[in-house]
């Protein structure tokens, strides 16, 4: 909200006073930080931030109240020249206890227009003048003192005027242009035609003010906030009044507007006041709230004294009453956020300052509790694969149905997962893979030239159910590229699928993963963390012997056919020699040529023979013998 | 031929191709020519004296299959011997010409995300302190997402201008800051809080609000949440587990200011800033000059918050912060646009995120 130096001097003089950098930190210390200063038709503005629950500040007069109790200097009077009441003109009718106050004035205009003054003071608030008074002055009032008020072209309503709420099928074409289909639960003004206003939001184009207008109707009354505020949503009509409206009005403040309004159509048009009258009575006030010592010292955290905080909840405008060991306060009529004692304790150490809030260390009550296994096994694998070269990334949770299809799982239904209100068609799945996002970010990388791209994440996927998606963290990788060939001691050659199985059998998975090919040279795997072992209770585990003899490396160079499986072939070898001196088996060669035998390869096997002893050439002899009989017995042939 | 020669000498000739494989060096080819081919007690010696003792009418027929075996292992132990002494002297080269400036062989390197190991750090500032990590699901009851934090039924959060809704369960929305893990944690903790003496806890995660994507807004970001419930908790505690935490992050020098602010879910709020980290508070770029930079929001717990969990707010009372993690990553890195954190060049992981 953009607040002018001058207008606020004007309501608290001592402003006057501050620079502009003193001033934004004085409102940034009672929690309105200054977004930006501007210059304006030869004035200074500041852009203040007010949050929802402050609706009282959305004014000069609101930001000058605060500013007064801070420097704890007087606010200048708000002294309209009375306006003396009278019998109605116009019949009002509070039909809802939404609208429990309706202040209003009968005026015939005269001649004059909006002081250039006024028209300055609203442009340097970038609201655009209308050079129609009584527009004007409502919008200027509504700036200067935070009441909304309306002006209505009074030889355009027919009859009394209501407050009630909005009939099924009622239709009202407001200022902005817009018919309006209104809902029951709308509260409106309106004359014994229809809708003539939507109540704390916007007047209605059939009675408003222009420049043949001739005798004015002004309201200037409070409507409940819930109601304005789900009528501007429903509308979706988010206006000047209705956030002031939407937040809590001053009800004590229904009356004086109307008669700053009088005053202000008096001055700038010559208007005639016909009769002033209002309907209802202010609402009752909001409950007074305790405030206990103690609980005001336990937010504190210093021993304050309830003399210290009677005196800034008074400069605040309450109304004070000091018990034992409490204080009983009323808050002041536009102040609707103080409800509850911990409200009360903001207010004082919110004017005292938060920089005199003490520092201090919050014992322990307890003992602290562990860090959550699942944590720190996923903390874990992220460290583990960025030291194996691999780049965490982190992407969407949501995908497109097509990228979603290529990977998620068949019976994992996209419907249970999918937004009803998603950015774009492109982010409407909650992701049941992290396989597309992974391959996305690696062709993208791809493109930009890297060589190889190594990346994983580590997120959620999610899968349909009858309550909604079940979450689980997923381990998604994808390598790619080449691998090698950047120094002169290591040879370049393709990524293959054989190294992401190696990642997975390395980072404990003890199956082979299903590993996919995501085009262009990438492959990719993704399997739920919780597949992966969690680091074991033990932090050493018990101690198992290992031989201290040498070990014996023998190799055998067989003739298999090409489709012979690996993993057999080495259980069968395996299985033929006794006890657990063969420590270890693997093909450490393949050759496959053209000069090999038809649908023959030649599997280099390595076999490593350890035991508690020295193993003897004629034991090793024996076993490589038996190991090469089990390996002739799948077919395979010792290489001449 | 064959049947002329004894059958070790036959086995021993089968056995020679793979014994020619395994040798892997010169010392181990050098054994092998010792067996088959040496002056003594080598198999070719015991052929040669085989020869000598045959009768004169074998002395042929052996004598060619004696020499075709020789001249079998004769060959296949030199064409080894090339093959290994080629191998060597190209290491040789390698190793005698060893030219220190050439790039050395390096292991590859990845790196954790910026995102991340940010969050990791936070955990790491507040373990000390007795904090430990909850989580809770990214897809979120509107009770646990609006409700249990004294956010009013018709709060403007929750159009669905603003937040996530699922298509088939319309009760269910992405969590828009990790403040339902608060209420899922207190609702948990609520029976043995006593026993426990309170909790203390950080919650980091991702979080979803309707923003179109641009420099400096995400649908999807990261918050770290923190709470600690206790007895007689106020403010200045607020302001001294901050400020120890903020020092620790940003170093010790590092002041903070607080200022009023409003959350639905705390009262007192606050919004918390540092002496900006970038120019020791001298006023620069990123602070706008001020010196200070803005950090996290937080405040005392509202009592509403408490009691939808079943805890007295007489009895305990307690704070609660947020920090938005893109923001201060943003901010310590001066990263210019907010994508490079969901684009994942590698480039970029590796210079901003790197490795603990």
């Amino acid at each position: 909200m953009w607040i002018e130096r001058k207008a606020l001097a004007a309501e608290i003089p001592a402003a006057a006073a501050l620079d502009t950098r003193q001033l934004c930190e004085l409102l940034a210390a009672l929690g309105f930080p200054v977004d930006g200063v501007a210059s304006r038709e030869g004035t200074e503005v500041v852009d203040v931030d007010i949050t929802a629950n402050r609706g009282d500040a959305m004014s000069h007069r609101g930001m000058a109240r605060e500013v007064a109790a801070k420097l704890q200097q007087p606010l200048a009077p708000v002294a309209p020249p009375s306006v003396h009441e009278g019998a109605p003109r116009v019949p009002v009718r509070l039909e809802s206890p939404a609208c429990p106050l309706y202040a209003t004035a009968l005026l015939s205009l005269g001649k004059g227009t909006t002081p250039l003054e006024a028209q300055a003071f609203l442009r340097a608030l970038e609201s655009s003048p209308k050079c129609l008074p009584a527009v004007d002055a409502s919008n200027e009032l509504l700036h200067r003192y935070g009441h909304p008020t309306h002006a209505f072209d009074a030889d355009r309503i027919q009859g009394a005027v209501s407050v009630r709420w909005a009939k099924a099928g009622e239709t009202l074409v407001t200022l902005d242009g817009v018919t309006r289909s209104l809902a029951a639960q709308d509260l409106v003004i309106a004359d014994e035609a229809g809708p003539i206003a939507l109540a704390g939001v916007m007047g209605g184009e059939g009675t408003k003010v222009t420049e043949t207008t001739r005798r004015v109707l002004l309201e200037s009354a409070w409507f409940d906030p819930k109601t304005v505020r789900a009528t501007a949503r429903r509308h979706n009509l988010h206006t000047d009044a209705s956030h002031r409206f939407g937040r809590g009005a001053d009800p004590g403040m229904a009356v004086v507007a109307r008669d700053l309004l009088v005053d202000r159509l008096q001055t700038w048009a010559g208007a005639t006041l016909e009769g002033a009258w209002t309907a209802g009575s202010l609402p009752a006030p909001d409950a007074s709230v305790l405030l206990p010592e103690a609980m005001f010292m336990r937010v504190a955290g210093e021993p304050l004294t309830l003399a210290e905080a009677s005196g800034i909840l008074r400069r605040l405008g309450c109304e004070v009453t000091v018990k034992a060991g409490a204080l009983i306060v009323q808050p002041p009529t536009w102040r609707h956020d103080l409800t509850i004692p911990d409200d009360l304790a903001e207010e004082v150490l919110r004017l005292r300052g938060y920089e005199h809030i003490p520092s201090v260390l919050p014992a322990l009550e307890g003992p602290p509790r562990p860090l959550a296994a699942g944590y720190l096994q996923r903390q874990a694998l992220a460290r583990r694969l960025a030291h194996l070269g691999f780049h965490q990334t982190v992407t969407y949770g949501f995908i497109s149905p097509e990228a979603d299809a290529a990977f998620a799982a068949q019976d994992n239904a996209p419907e249970g997962r999918t937004l009803a209100n998603p950015l774009g068609q492109e982010y409407s799945v909650m992701r049941g893979t992290l396989l597309s996002s992974l391959r996305a970010t690696a062709e993208q990388n791809l493109r930009q030239g890297a060589r190889e791209v190594r990346l994983f994440e580590v997120a959620p996927t999610y899968t349909s159910g009858p309550e909604g998606p079940t979450e689980r963290y997923t381990l998604g990788l994808a390598w790619g590229g080449t691998l090698g060939g950047e120094d002169y001691l290591s040879p370049a050659r393709p990524v293959r699928e054989a190294d992401l199985v190696g990642m997975a059998l390395d980072l404990g998975l003890t199956s082979r993963p299903e590993v996919r090919s995501l085009g262009e040279g990438l492959f990719g795997f993704e399997l739920p963390v919780s597949d992966l072992p969690q680091a074991g209770a033990r932090i050493i585990p018990t101690f198992r012997p290992f031989s201290r003899f040498p070990a014996v490396e023998r190799d055998l160079s067989l003739l298999v056919d090409l489709g012979q499986s690996h993993e057999a072939l080495a259980a069968a070898m395996r299985a033929a020699v006794p006890g657990d001196t063969l420590q270890d088996l693997r093909c450490v060669d393949v050759f496959r040529h053209k000069s090999l035998p038809e649908g023959r390869q030649a599997w280099l096997m390595r076999l490593r023979f350890q035991a508690d002893r020295t193993l003897v050439g004629g034991e090793v002899d024996e076993w490589m013998a038996s190991a090469l009989a089990a390996a002739e017995s799948l077919g395979a042939k010792l290489r001449a | 031929m064959d049947h002329l020669l004894p059958v070790e000498i036959l086995e021993a000739g089968h056995a020679f191709p793979q014994a020619l494989a395994a040798c892997g060096d010169l010392d181990a080819l050098l054994r092998l020519k010792g067996a088959y081919v040496g002056r003594e007690g080598s198999h070719a010696a015991r052929l040669m004296e085989l020869l000598k003792g045959a009768p004169k009418e074998q002395k042929r027929d052996l004598g060619a299959a004696i020499n075709a075996l020789k001249q079998q292992w004769e060959e296949g132990l030199k064409a080894r011997q090339a093959e290994l002494e080629a191998a060597k002297k190209n290491l040789n080269a390698l190793a005698s010409s060893w030219d220190p400036s050439l790039p050395p062989p390096v292991p590859a390197r990845g790196a954790l995300h910026p995102l991340n190991r940010l969050m990791d750090r936070l955990v790491e500032v507040f373990r000390p302190l007795g904090f430990h990590v909850e989580e809770g699901p990214e897809i979120e009851t509107e009770a646990h997402n609006f409700d249990g934090l004294n956010i009013p039924e018709d709060h403007p959060a929750k159009a669905s201008s603003d937040t996530f809704y699922l298509a088939a369960h319309p009760e269910l929305l992405l969590r828009t800051h990790t403040s339902p893990v608060q209420v899922r944690t207190l609702l948990r903790v609520a029976p043995s809080l006593e026993r426990h003496g309170g909790i203390r806890f950080l919650a980091p995660g991702r979080v979803y609000r309707k923003d179109e994507i641009d420099p400096t807004h995400s649908p999807m970001f990261h918050q770290v949440e923190g709470m600690l419930v206790g007895h007689d908790i106020g403010m200045q505690h607020l302001k001294g587990t901050l400020e120890y935490a903020l020092r620790a992050l940003f170093g010790p020098h590092t002041e903070i200011r607080l200022r009023p602010s409003y959350f639905p879910f705390v009262e007192p709020g606050c919004e918390v800033d540092v002496s900006c980290p970038l120019c020791d508070a001298k006023g620069c770029r990123v602070c706008k000059g001020s010196g200070w930079v803005e950090i996290l929001g937080a405040g005392l717990l509202h009592p509403n918050v408490l009691r939808y969990a079943g805890i007295d707010p007489e009895e305990w009372s307690g704070w609660a912060f947020g920090m938005g993690v893109e923001r201060m990553a943003m901010m310590l890195s001066q990263t210019p646009d907010l994508r490079l954190f969901f684009e994942n060049d590698q480039r970029f992981l590796k210079a901003m995120g790197g490795l603990d």
